[in-house]
């Protein structure tokens, strides 16, 4: 494996930063147990790192040339991906504001209406829907409009015994949802971003797997949990009343905006898809595209605009840019250069081996800790290798081992966590172990059919 | 977690709960007032034409307050009788009429101790008892605090109301009692008070819009010829109530006077029915 820098760095040094790697990682995942937000776990790491970097000399010169001129920027500013950054304020912002049209919840709740009540198809309905808007919108964002209706509707008909059940259901299509597109999670924005995926080509890639993914997912939950059709024609008239007291229009205050949420919801998708072939568009970046659209939709609030920059999640924002930060510290210190030649170990068995390997210990990864550092800090690998040597099952092992290691745990991706929450808050038992064992068939399901589906087709 | 919050309240607040029309029966109505037998039959008739919505079809009943020695024996005749609807006045039995700050204890015990339906009519004595039966009921007016889910309340008005008449849905919020909660909300210092207390306020006033929204589509899918007026408001209450029923022109009031966990009446329907007087009462 070439060197990722030039410069000399001693044994010492490395160890030292990969200790300092080890200690982030750790903390991540014990995040809940120390109380402490992502953002200060992130920044606690990151500035010592920087304080350690600069007194050792490991870190470039501040100055960077740009147009022709000479930028002095500290060492923090440009080791921000500022695109991934913009995609995820933008992206957040625009579906924030889209969601006050009421567009998402008159789908929801119009999605239960169809159902008549009957659990089968509410699983079915639910099910697509949290893939749906896992891919368009972002898991967490799904797992709450789903999870929240999924609550209220159960308790409606009666069959409060099953929300366990489509929670934890719910919560693992995230994850599947959230490969769908390249902007439906993070790491994907971030690996896709580094191997030069277009939004399109993503999509066909990822998609037949999501749809069979899906499928599955939603036959197995259903035999698990004994959740079935409801039998009588009795039962489905009663159902079918109780759930047309739901009003879908409830939650529109203006047609106006609804029309134009759902308008701006499909452009904004389109103009996303097509951000790499359009003309200006393409040169100045999706993260432009997302923080064009989110500045267009504010203007229809703009005398309250500050209510939603309060509802901006800063902490996930400042997590990515102190991780970032880190993340560059380390490559200068040639962490990334050890964790490379370990990577190398493990792709080195040959292609459809180092492939499983990689896609495996990439999802065994991402359940015990986020799986963000772990995509950026591949992506950043992988990158800097010959392009000859890293084949693009590789940029998919990690795309799909990083997304679907989150089924494994509680704690593997945002969205499982939400699920666990709600259900918390419903009462409903859930440990750490509970979940693993019940998430458990779920998950192996997923990683084996990703592995099939990378060997085989990508 | 928040967040989840949020949409779990725009999701409860999206499900509705849809007005149910119902049939309710009346077939028989005993007549309980003072007098002898003749004053009775006449305050009857006038109450038949009072009631005349009612139809032809129905069995009425006179019971003379001097037919019973005491209101045990009253509960008897009524329970062999058992009547869909009892129509009395206030004091009936009791010689105490010129206190106009109580009901009577014959009346107390059969709102609160039995399960029939009871109106209420102006003494037969009283000055404006005889423009009850030219009134009829054109209009009847449903009172209440709790107007959300209440079927049976609007069902029971709108059996009492004429064909081509108006069924006056009115909720009042009491405004004193929400002051104290305003109160205490501009105390909390993690709330906006205006915010809140103005969201509060819409809030506790559109389910019971809703549902009469969902009435007024009940009845006219089912061609009911029923006018629905819809009052939903902040109020104090009597003051509010009096300019209700004189803006409405009410000839019927409905309203609810049982309370599950009380021997009392309902803590609106007692002074409404103390104060209220000119106006006849349906109390359920």
């Amino acid at each position: 494996m070439p060197m990722l820098l030039e410069q000399d760095v001693s044994t010492g040094v490395t160890m030292l930063f990969t200790a300092i790697l080890v200690g982030l990682i750790a903390c991540l995942a014990l995040e809940e147990k120390i109380h402490a937000k992502k953002s200060v776990i992130s920044v606690a790491f990151a500035l010592p790192c920087l304080f350690l970097g600069a007194a050792l000399g490991l870190l470039p010169d501040k100055t960077v040339v740009w147009g022709g001129h000479e930028i002095s920027l500290p060492a923090f500013i440009p080791s921000v991906d500022w695109n991934v950054i913009s995609i995820i304020l933008g992206a957040s912002l625009f579906v924030d504001i889209v969601s006050k049209s009421g567009l998402f919840t008159w789908i929801a709740i119009r999605l239960t209406r169809v159902s008549g009540g009957d659990p089968m198809k509410l699983l079915w309905f639910y099910g697509i829907m949290t893939v749906v808007f896992s891919a368009v919108l972002n898991n967490v964002t799904a797992m709450i409009i789903v999870g929240s209706l999924t609550a209220v509707s159960l308790e409606k008909l009666g069959r409060r015994e099953k929300l366990l059940a489509f929670l934890l259901i719910e919560g693992l299509l995230t994850n599947i949802g959230g490969l769908l597109t390249l902007i439906s999670s993070v790491p994907n924005i971030i690996v896709g971003t580094a191997a030069g995926i277009s939004f399109v080509s993503f999509l066909v890639k990822s998609a037949p797997f999501v749809v069979v993914a899906t499928a599955v997912t939603i036959v197995l939950g259903a035999r698990m949990f004994k959740i079935t059709k409801l039998a009588s024609e009795e039962e489905r008239a009663a159902a079918a009343e109780l759930v047309s007291g739901f009003d879908e229009n409830d939650g529109i205050e203006s047609r106006g905006f609804f029309w134009f949420g759902a308008v701006m919801t499909g452009l904004f998708i389109l103009v996303i898809a097509g951000a790499s072939s359009l003309p200006v568009i393409s040169e100045l970046g999706m993260g432009y595209v997302a923080l064009l659209f989110a500045g267009v939709m504010l203007l229809r609030f703009k005398h309250v605009a500050d209510r939603f920059y309060q509802a901006i999640d800063w902490d996930l924002l400042a997590f990515f840019a102190a991780l970032f930060v880190t993340i560059n510290v380390m490559e200068h210190a040639r962490v990334l250069d050890l964790i490379g030649d370990g990577l190398k170990v493990i792709i080195g068995d040959g292609e459809a081996l180092g492939q499983g390997a990689l896609l495996v210990s990439a999802a065994g990864f991402s359940s015990v800790t986020d799986n963000i550092p772990l995509a950026a800090m591949l992506a950043k690998i992988l990158g800097s290798m010959p392009p000859d040597q890293v084949s693009s099952g590789l940029w998919w092992s990690v795309i799909f081992g990083a997304n679907l290691g989150g089924n494994l745990t509680p704690i593997g991706s945002a969205s499982t966590l939400v699920a666990v929450t709600v259900m918390h808050k419903h009462s409903l038992p859930m440990s750490f172990g509970g979940f693993v064992k019940a998430a458990l068939p779920f998950a192996l399901v997923h990683i084996g059919l990703a592995l099939a589906y990378v060997l085989l087709f990508i | 977690m928040d967040k989840v919050d949020q949409f779990e309240s725009l999701f409860k607040s999206a499900t509705k709960q849809p007005f149910q029309r119902e049939d309710v029966s009346v077939t028989s109505v005993a007549v309980v007032a003072d007098g002898d037998a003749s004053t009775v039959t006449a305050y009857a008739a006038r109450l038949r034409g009072f009631l005349k919505v009612l139809g032809a079809n129905v069995r009425w009943t006179e019971m003379p307050s001097d037919s019973f020695a005491s209101i045990d024996e009253l509960l008897t005749h009524l329970e062999e009788d058992h009547p869909d609807l009892v129509c009395t006045h206030r004091h009936v039995g009791s010689p105490n009429r010129r206190w106009a700050s109580t009901l009577g204890e014959t009346l107390d015990v059969l709102t609160q101790a039995t399960s029939y339906p009871v109106l209420v009519a102006p003494h037969p004595a009283a000055d404006h008892a005889d423009a009850m039966e030219e009134r009829g009921t054109e209009t009847v007016m449903v009172m209440t605090d709790h107007l959300t889910g209440d079927g049976r309340l609007i069902n029971t008005a709108l059996r009492y109301t004429s064909p081509e008449g108006t069924l006056a849905l009115c909720h009042v919020e009491d405004d004193a009692v929400f002051a104290r909660y305003e109160d205490a909300i501009s105390k909390i210092p993690e709330l906006d008070t205006t915010a809140t207390t103005e969201a509060l306020k819409a809030r506790l006033l559109k389910d019971p819009g809703d549902y009469i929204a969902t009435c007024d589509a009940a009845l006219k899918e089912a061609g009911v010829p029923v006018t629905v007026a819809a009052e939903v408001t902040f109020g104090h209450r009597l003051e509010t109530w009096r300019e209700l029923v004189h803006k409405h022109n009410a000839d019927l009031l409905v309203m609810n006077t049982k309370d599950e966990d009380q021997h009392a009446m309902h803590g609106l329907a007692y002074p409404i029915a103390v104060e209220m007087r000119d106006v006849p009462l349906l109390m359920l």
